[in-house]
């Protein structure tokens, strides 16, 4: 790629954002009504949600429910998957499963689960954790199921037993296909997140943005907007660089393979 | 027409052949039959009633049109799949699963892709035990015997078939299998590079002549590598024929292309395959 090709990948994504907000500012200011601020309005009460002690209390609650919820969500949801890829009965045990659970939105689950929890953050948490599942194990099982049989065998002649080969080739051959699940997970963790808020309105990020919108604080609710929308941006983008630390392998160094027997 | 023994028309002309037949049986097969279940709930005799005895040290070809089950036989000896009747052994005990003592190379290579290629060849000897720093010192000497040094660092996805295929290799001779399990390995390859590696195998197998089960589908090859050559039947695959190959060693191409006796080989080999099915489309 030439320098200049360079810089404008680099930049194309600032630009789309700063667009995005122009076409905003225009659209509000020839709106002209209350329930929608300029773009302007909006970007200038982040810092004042930022810099209050009580908000970011309530976005650091959010933001430890979410950790928690993905987390564990993660640390089940893979090992299912691997093993519902690897065993058809494991597989015929649990998909009819989640096949009905699939097509729930999880915000939905919420009324129950505040019925059984009150509106506690195991509540909340659990709402996050059944939302990060379902794309982890669907991807777990996907690449799970595409391990390459001979590439096990090879394991087993160099005496792999059954859960080493779990462990040391089903695991990070499926590897690219979790991470994609989890990237997935992450970004309807943060969805889940602010939904579980604004149904068990407590505190949180949710919390804040449905109290200003009954306080009509519509510059605050677009702020929080943005706020939301640039934790997904920075959480989707750290997660990308982690991932393909992890998997530079499957990419390949060189684009012409080489020629050479 | 029917092909007659090729042992009586060619005298042996290396001692090889009687030496060879003395040998301690590495791999029994006994009365060996396999059956699949298809998709439409009907049986698929793969094989039947297969009985085959190999030495200790012999470089045995299977050979065969596709779908004859050539495969099949070979994933039995290797514990990956086990046989619906008879019985296989290795040094005289039933396999009843994969072990370091058979070591495959697949036409897949299947290799360890978030491995380089020392990591890989290293997995073998790690997972037997071997000291780390020892089975990099071997795992090394292996690389650059198949041709691969200055390569270690590189990820399967960086190499070529056939360097990938030597990786396989390397990687399979890592944990010291008495017997080498190799399954259309050079099938995937181009003609160029199928020669190159036929050469290195030969060499490499010169050095310390473990048993050598190899299935393919093409006569020269089979020949060319091979003390003996079983040649199959269609589906369901029988043993048709087995054909001792005495042809001297070391073996170079070369030389064994313009030998009346190799081509005789060939020639008569591929007949009895010919003889085996009405119609060569069919799978």
């Amino acid at each position: 790629m030439t320098p200049a090709r360079k810089l404008f990948s680099w930049l194309a994504p600032f630009l789309a954002c700063v667009g995005l907000l122009a076409i905003w500012q225009v659209a509000a200011l020839m709106l002209d009504t209350d329930s929608f601020p300029t773009a302007l309005d909006a970007l200038r009460a982040v810092p004042s949600i930022l810099t209050d002690k009580e908000s970011l209390i309530n976005i650091l609650d959010s933001l430890r429910r979410m950790a928690i919820g993905f987390g564990i969500g993660v640390a089940v949801s893979i090992p299912l998957g691997l093993m519902m890829g690897r065993s058809r009965a494991v597989a015929s045990f649990f998909n009819p499963l989640l096949m009905i659970t699939y097509p729930v939105p999880k915000a939905a689950l919420m009324p129950i689960i505040m019925l059984w929890l009150g509106v506690s953050d195991i509540a909340k948490t659990l709402v996050i954790f059944l939302g990060v599942s379902l794309p982890v194990i669907f991807h777990s099982f996907q690449g799970a199921k595409a391990v390459e049989e001979k590439m096990l065998w090879s394991g087993a002649a160099m005496g792999l037993s059954a859960a080493q080969r779990m462990i040391r080739i089903v695991l990070p051959s499926a590897l690219p296909e979790i991470l994609t699940g989890c990237r997935t997970g992450l970004v309807l963790a943060l969805i889940t997140m602010i939904t579980s808020e604004m149904i068990a309105r407590q505190s949180g990020a949710g919390n804040i943005l449905f109290n200003a919108m009954d306080m009509g604080q519509y510059d605050t609710v677009f702020a929080m907007i943005i706020i939301v929308g640039a934790m997904g941006i920075g959480f989707d983008a750290a997660f990308e660089a982690f991932r393909r630390r992890l998997v530079r392998w499957s990419e390949p160094r060189f684009d012409m393979p080489l020629s050479f027997s | 027409m029917k092909a007659v023994p090729l042992r009586q028309e060619i005298p042996a002309e290396a001692g090889r052949a009687a030496s060879g037949a003395q040998a301690a049986a590495m791999i029994e097969i006994e009365s060996v039959s396999q059956i699949f279940q298809t998709s439409g709930r009907q049986n698929h005799l793969a094989l039947s009633g297969i009985s085959l005895s190999i030495a200790d040290g012999a470089f045995v070809s299977i050979l065969g049109p596709s779908g004859c089950g050539k495969s099949t036989l070979l994933y039995i000896v290797g514990g990956f799949v086990s046989p619906t009747e008879g019985v296989a052994k290795v040094k005289g005990r039933a396999i009843t699963g994969p072990g370091p003592d058979r070591g495959p190379v697949f036409q897949e290579f299947a290799l360890f892709p978030w491995k380089n290629v020392l990591g890989n060849v290293m997995y073998g000897p790690r997972q037997q035990g071997v000291k780390h720093a020892e089975a990099e010192a071997q795992s090394r000497r292996l690389i650059e015997m198949v041709g691969l040094k200055g390569f270690e660092n590189f990820y399967p996805k960086e190499l070529s078939g056939g360097m990938k295929q030597r990786v396989a290799l390397a990687r399979t001779l890592a944990y010291h299998p008495a017997v080498l399990l190799m399954d259309e390995p050079f099938g995937a390859l181009d003609a160029h590079t199928r020669t190159r590696l036929q050469n290195d195998l030969l060499n490499i197998w010169e050095r310390d002549r473990k048993t050598v089960l190899f299935v393919t589908h093409s006569v020269e090859e089979a020949v060319f590598l091979s003390d003996k050559v079983v040649v199959m039947t269609r589906a369901p695959g029988r043993i048709k024929e087995i054909v001792d190959i005495d042809l001297p060693r070391p073996r170079r191409r070369a030389e064994l292309l313009l030998d009346p006796h190799y081509q005789k080989y060939v020639v008569d080999i591929e007949r009895m395959i010919d003889d085996t099915g009405e119609d060569g489309l069919q799978l």
